[in-house]
């Protein structure tokens, strides 16, 4: 990219300049070649790479550190991992301090996050959707969402994408989550998952990701009783500390990480296979998600 | 060098006690000294175990806290972790090496070198530090810094505790040996006191056999060879006073033959001067009668005569030197001093190549018969026997007397007696003239050496002169 760059530079300079200006630049021109170009996001180091804590934080720094380490080893600036607590203090630091440079949340919270903090999608998880599950022991009687009635369903943060896809869902099959059975809120997907594994709830509601990526004793048994409607995948997205350049190369390198040795390597970690490009529209549709 | 010239010094009592409670000195000052290594080693290990699993405690929980930038949570947490009372302060640096917690005893600033281990640190805080790590990516580092103060402080009651503990034992082992070395010692010291006793010379002591041990068999030892020595000792007494009677009864004897000898002679000298001298003195009255009266001047006659006065005249001669040796006549006429001198005299006059030499001083008139007779006999004595023995040329008599005693010295130049064979055995004149003596109460005594002539001393109470 900078090699077009330069001759960009050179091809106008030719005629702009007199012929001594010409010989010049021509003397200097294999210097600039050897000479080290500053890296593009060099203004915005050490870039920070903020996620959506939809696991523990010590799961998303295993899941993304090669990530990051491959975006910083290609930037030249140091990239690094940061979470939040809580979605909502996750969504808080992203919409009012615009802390995170590099910005993998929700999809429902990518437009508030655009619209109140100028975030700039750069890419999406490339992936056909997300959708959430519930899912309940294989040997209980839960078989369908009828059987929910009265029951405890373990869900993530009521704000997470999880809870709120589940609760549509709910409402859509005439099962008022708040009056015909209990929600209870757990910390992670994981943790939804393992609450009804160990029959403290009778049922859990978890996006399909973190289920295909739970233990295969735990996944033998439960059983999937329900599944949401899809949803646009995760949304990347950059702060407007970012400059275009910059997002436009990070832009690059995730689509470009699939076709890569490397690339592939970072992404092993996670249960996606890549990145591609996405449209701010179709994260809009889900913004009546985060209205509930 | 006082106490080693002190008797107690030599005491196997103090010896024994003091060599134990000297070892035990040591050995519980080697326990105390261990003790205290092994008290400081344990507490600084253990703050050092302490503080490294805090520490990687805190460093392993802080990991999603400083992921998530919770850093409110994470200080509450920490909130409750500084209040370890050893704990002086937290500090919680990000990756930008920037401090975004500190707690205690520290300003934000602060950063103390990391010590290796609490017995190095010298400033009073054991200061460590530890990477925080998620999934092996560095997220920051904590900081602690631990007070040795309570440390130090349980050391220090730890140690004291020790010294105490081991002061007690100190003095209860030494007042405990003390008394268990005395018990121990005390047949012993008994041993000791009744050897002591015997060697004064009581034999009546006997010594407590109530054990079997070696202590026991040595006491029992003792008793039988004090009752031995005691009954030898009460035969030998015995011996020594029959002997002593012996000696008395023998010296009595002596005494008595010498006064007998003494009187014999005086009287034997008396007889030969009463009667044969008037015998002799009337032969020569009537052989010089038949000279001058025989008729016609018969030469026979006058010859036979003449005859007769020279036999006569020599049988007096013989007679005479017969009576002076047996009584001098001199000694009963004018007293020891002239008959002395009239003695040595006639000795220098039959020994003219030894001369002798007499110091007669103070008032010797009145020594008695039995004290003039025996001075008199012992000089006659001495003189007799430094013509045989002494080939002396000078001899010196002194004879002289103070207020209690008489002293008799008799010296001579001659060639003396060997040491070794005057101290094996006297001959008979010496013998002779000590019992004169000591049947007088008084002392006889000589000195002689080969080469170095021969004195005798002579010393004899003058209360007991008559």
């Amino acid at each position: 990219m900078h090699l077009f760059h330069i001759r960009h530079v050179f091809l106008t300079g030719l005629r702009k300049f007199p012929p001594v200006i010409y010989c010049w630049l021509l003397l200097c021109y294999p210097f600039s070649l050897v000479a080290k170009e500053a890296p593009t996001c060099s203004d915005a180091s050490p870039v920070v790479f903020g996620i959506l804590p939809f696991v523990s934080a010590e799961q998303l720094v295993i899941q993304f550190s090669p990530i990051a380490h491959y975006l910083s080893k290609n930037l030249q600036v140091p990239v690094r991992i940061e979470t939040a607590p809580n979605f909502v203090e996750f969504a808080r630091r992203t919409n009012e301090n615009q802390r995170y440079d590099i910005l993998f949340t929700a999809p429902h919270f990518y437009p508030q996050a655009h619209s109140q903090a100028g975030y700039r999608l750069i890419a999406g998880v490339d992936s056909p959707g997300m959708w959430a599950v519930i899912v309940a022991p294989r040997d209980s009687q839960i078989h369908e969402l009828d059987d929910l009635l009265g029951k405890k369903l373990a869900t993530v943060h009521p704000a997470g994408l999880a809870t709120l896809l589940v609760r549509k869902h709910l409402t859509d099959a005439g099962i008022d989550p708040d009056v015909d059975l209990t929600m209870v809120s757990t910390p992670s997907h994981d943790a939804s998952l393992l609450s009804s594994y160990h029959g403290v709830t009778d049922a859990s509601a978890l996006m399909q990701p973190p289920y295909a990526a739970a233990s295969a004793r735990v996944k033998e048994n439960m059983r999937i009783i329900a599944k949401t409607e899809s949803t646009p995948h995760i949304p990347i997205s950059v702060s407007p500390r970012i400059s275009e350049s910059c997002a436009a190369e990070i832009a690059e390198l995730l689509l470009q990480m699939a076709t890569s040795t490397e690339g592939k390597a970072a992404l092993s970690h996670n249960s996606f296979s890549g990145f591609k490009q996405a449209s701010p529209e179709a994260y809009e549709k889900i913004s009546d998600l985060l209205s509930q | 060098m006082m106490l080693y010239n002190s008797p107690l010094f030599h005491s196997l009592r103090f010896r024994l006690i003091a060599s134990i409670v000297s070892i035990e000195i040591i050995m519980l000052s080697l326990l105390v000294w261990n003790n205290i290594s092994i008290i400081h080693s344990t507490h600084t290990d253990r703050l050092r175990d302490t503080a490294t699993s805090m520490i990687q405690q805190i460093a392993n929980s802080s990991g999603n806290y400083m992921v998530a930038v919770d850093y409110a949570t994470l200080k509450d947490y920490l909130s409750n972790i500084i209040s370890y009372k050893e704990l002086s302060y937290i500090v919680v640096v990000d990756r930008d090496d920037n401090t975004v917690i500190a707690l205690g005893t520290v300003t934000p600033e602060d950063r103390a070198a990391i010590d290796l281990h609490p017995a190095q640190v010298h400033d009073g805080v054991y200061d460590i530090a530890q990477e925080i790590k998620v999934a092996d990516q560095p997220m920051g580092r904590v900081l602690m810094g631990f007070s040795l103060s309570l440390m130090d402080d349980a050391i220090n009651a730890s140690r004291n505790r020790g010294i105490t503990i081991a002061l007690i034992e100190i003095i209860l082992t030494i007042t405990v040996t003390i008394f268990i070395g005395l018990g121990l010692t005390r047949r012993l010291a008994m041993l000791s006191k009744a050897a002591a006793e015997v060697e004064a010379g009581n034999y009546s002591v006997s010594v407590p056999t109530e054990t079997d041990d070696e202590v026991g068999k040595t006491a029992m030892a003792f008793n039988n060879m004090v009752a031995e020595v005691s009954k030898r000792t009460r035969q030998l007494l015995l011996e020594e006073k029959r002997t002593q009677q012996l000696l008395s009864e023998n010296r009595l004897l002596i005494q008595k033959s010498l006064e007998v000898q003494e009187e014999e002679r005086k009287h034997l000298a008396r007889e030969l001067h009463d009667e044969l001298g008037q015998c002799i003195t009337a032969i020569q009255a009537d052989a010089e009668s038949i000279r001058d009266l025989s008729p016609k001047n018969d030469q026979r006659v006058i010859t036979s005569a003449e005859a007769i006065l020279t036999v006569s005249a020599h049988i007096y001669d013989v007679v005479h030197s017969m009576m002076h040796l047996l009584r001098p006549s001199v000694l009963d006429n004018l007293g020891l001093v002239e008959a002395l001198k009239d003695e040595i005299h006639a000795w220098n006059k039959r020994n003219p190549k030894t001369k002798c030499i007499h110091d007669f001083t103070g008032d010797l008139s009145d020594l008695g018969e039995r004290t003039n007779i025996t001075i008199y006999r012992i000089v006659q004595e001495c003189l007799t026997n430094i013509v045989k023995y002494a080939s002396a040329t000078q001899v010196n008599i002194e004879l002289n007397n103070d207020a209690e005693n008489l002293h008799l010295t008799i010296d001579d130049d001659g060639i003396g007696m060997d040491k070794n064979a005057s101290a094996h055995g006297m001959g008979l004149g010496l013998i002779g003239m000590r019992e004169r003596i000591q049947a007088l109460n008084g002392t006889f005594f000589y000195e002689t050496s080969s080469g170095e002539g021969f004195r005798v001393f002579i010393h004899i109470p003058l209360a007991y002169s008559e």
